[in-house]
């Protein structure tokens, strides 16, 4: 079922308003999102993945905006929305699951109330209507005795068992769009793989698109159908799950599949990416990557690098391979 | 695939008999023993002003020239009677009546208005600056003072009194509120909340405001206590209830010129009020401690 568009990101700026001025946190980054896939965004902590969903759902903080570039939804543009038109998509179309189910479930309020809630809220159920749905939905994403649970409380739940109900609570107005930040990265790693399972098995009942923002390889092979991976605000590699570890083109992308431990094979040698991720405000001429790069020539530190092509889907932006791309 | 079979790992462990954070909250407090007798206390005062005219024989107001400065402990009248020979007894339960119905509809008024405010500035940037300034605005007036230039303007009267005590209540209590709103509005759960969907007052409501629910009240019971004694200061000064209604603070007022002769007049609604704003302060003191979640370590 896979094919028609359902998000496209064309070229989005998100700048934040600070003490030191305005500060791009996420530079030019296009990418599409196809109905039944799953993009991952991968990326250090700080390299501007969050924000990129942030901007896409539209939930900002205050001092962010979205300066140019355009998002669209199922064709229609979404980016420039008066709030009131944004706060409907959100949830019903468009929804979220965050990185911490401990903290993501309002504490004072029983699982079932905040199950009712999106609901009531874009399907005018009436209570009776929304718990019955809710019940069904608490099956869905196999929790036990889903009666009882309505009225439970979060702090009676466990982790992996918050963070189906979070899941349960996201997918309730069946959204085309799921964006998860960081979903299982709170959780064990046996809930983590029963947590991704969980998702690819209703991404395929519910034919989303899902967007899953994560650091973990692990997870990216686990669930990925695309790969973007970002460093410092910008995309510097974008192809599909294989290409990406089969023949990955970026340096950092190299660097961050290298720096995943091997357990099958006794003499591969963990490799860590010198250095750290340059802070927003810095000036930096040429690739942004370049002062951790062990390949860097001098144009990489004079001219940033286009976006070159090596399959149809399959992107890199490095002088490495533009070179290669002319010479070819 | 048509279900998802709960995989092994999830089953959780039996929840034991569940209780709802009411109940925790309540056992809690019933460890503390002055929180009990506090709250012994309020109840009984609940119970004498339900029942005022089952548990006296006397009408407050009716004058009894004969029977007047009976002493404590008379044979009809078993807490004396007043000057004008009314009987202290009745006078004190109907004024339980009144100090506690004026204190709820002070404490009630100044809640709504409290928390109203606190919410917008709390989740509001913008709105912030204007209402904490309005707030300072307050804060700057004696208590007693700004009760007094608000009955200056109204008039006097008990509906007054409870009017201005709450316009009194309202800057502390919205204080106490920001601040929690400022805390909860960052949660993730919040973020969620929008992530949803759902309306700024909505999420203000239904999921801010519960949160605060704690603070609010042990401030609201505090509260009484204050209201109730300023009730009486008010009417001590002539400027909440007249005569002939039987206020506790009114009484130790008109009770003052016989100090000397009956000194019942001034001492029991003097231990009236006392026993009463002590009642609310230990029961507040005990449910913040009873509300507060680290109190789980003992």
């Amino acid at each position: 079922m896979m094919g028609e568009t359902l998000l496209e990101v064309k070229n989005i700026v998100t700048e934040f308003r600070t003490a030191d001025g305005q500060l791009p946190a996420v530079r030019d980054v296009s990418f599409s999102l196809k109905k039944g896939e799953t993009l991952c965004i991968v990326g250090e902590s700080g390299c501007g993945k969050s924000i990129t969903s942030l901007s896409v759902i539209g939930l900002l903080p205050s001092n962010g905006k979205i300066t140019s570039g355009e998002i669209l939804y199922e064709g229609a543009p979404i980016h420039n929305l008066p709030a009131e038109k944004m706060r409907q998509i959100r949830g019903n179309k468009i929804s979220m699951i965050f990185q911490e189910p401990m903290t993501a479930l309002n504490p004072v309020l029983t699982v079932g109330f905040q199950l009712r809630e999106p609901l009531m809220l874009h399907h005018k159920l009436s209570k009776s209507e929304a718990n019955k749905q809710g019940i069904e939905l608490l099956k869905q994403v196999g929790i036990p005795y889903p009666e009882k649970r309505m009225n439970q409380y979060p702090h009676e739940l466990s982790g992996g068992m918050r963070q189906r109900v979070m899941i349960a609570i996201a997918l309730s107005c069946n959204p085309g769009l799921l964006i998860a930040d960081e979903p299982t990265t709170a959780l064990d790693v046996t809930i983590q793989a029963q947590i991704l399972d969980l998702m690819n098995d209703l991404k395929s009942k519910f034919n989303m698109g899902v967007m899953m923002i994560t650091h973990d390889m692990g997870v990216v092979a686990e669930v990925a159908d695309r790969v973007m991976v970002m460093y410092a605000g910008k995309k510097v590699e974008e192809g599909n799950v294989n290409e990406i570890f089969d023949n990955p083109k970026h340096p950092y992308t190299k660097g961050l599949l290298n720096s995943v431990p091997n357990v099958d094979d006794p003499d591969f040698e963990l490799e860590a990416i010198p250095g750290s991720l340059p802070s927003l405000h810095e000036q930096i001429d040429g690739c942004r990557f370049h002062a951790r790069c062990k390949f860097a020539t001098d144009i990489c530190r004079s001219k940033e690098p286009p976006l070159s092509k090596i399959s149809d889907t399959h992107h890199v932006s490095c002088w490495l391979e533009e070179e290669e791309g002319k010479l070819g | 695939m048509a279900e998802i079979v709960p995989a092994l790992g999830t089953e959780i462990k039996k929840v034991k008999k569940k209780e709802s954070p009411f109940i925790i909250t309540l056992k809690r407090l019933l460890k503390n023993k002055l929180a009990v007798i506090g709250l012994i206390i309020i109840v009984v005062q609940i119970g004498m002003a339900i029942c005022a005219p089952l548990i006296t024989s006397y009408d407050p107001a009716k004058q009894n020239l004969v029977a007047s400065e009976l002493p404590v402990f008379s044979e009809e009248h078993w807490l004396g009677t007043d000057n004008y020979g009314r009987d202290v007894w009745s006078r004190i339960v109907y004024g339980a009546r009144i100090s506690l119905v004026v204190g709820l509809v002070a404490v009630s008024l100044g809640l709504i208005g409290g928390v109203t405010l606190g919410l917008l500035g709390g989740y509001y940037k913008k709105l912030d600056g204007i209402i904490m300034r309005i707030v300072d605005l307050l804060f700057s007036f004696p208590g007693i003072l700004l009760a007094m230039l608000i009955i200056a303007i109204l008039g006097t009267s008990l509906v007054n009194v409870a009017i201005a005590i709450s316009i009194w209540s309202i800057p502390s209590c919205a204080r106490i509120v920001r601040g929690s709103v400022l805390s909860i509005k960052e949660k993730e759960y919040i973020m969620a909340m929008k992530s949803l969907g759902a309306s700024d007052l909505r999420i203000m409501v239904k999921h801010i405001l519960p949160n605060c629910f704690a603070p609010i009240i042990v401030f609201a019971t505090m509260r009484m206590a204050t209201a109730i004694l300023s009730t009486a200061a008010l009417s001590y000064l002539g400027l909440g209830a007249q005569p002939p209604t039987p206020e506790w603070g009114a009484m130790i007022s008109q009770g003052q010129a016989f100090m000397w002769s009956s000194p019942h007049l001034t001492i029991v609604p003097g231990i009236a009020i006392m026993l009463t704003v002590f009642a609310f302060n230990v029961v507040g003191d005990g449910l913040r401690d009873a509300i507060d979640p680290n109190m789980d370590i003992q």
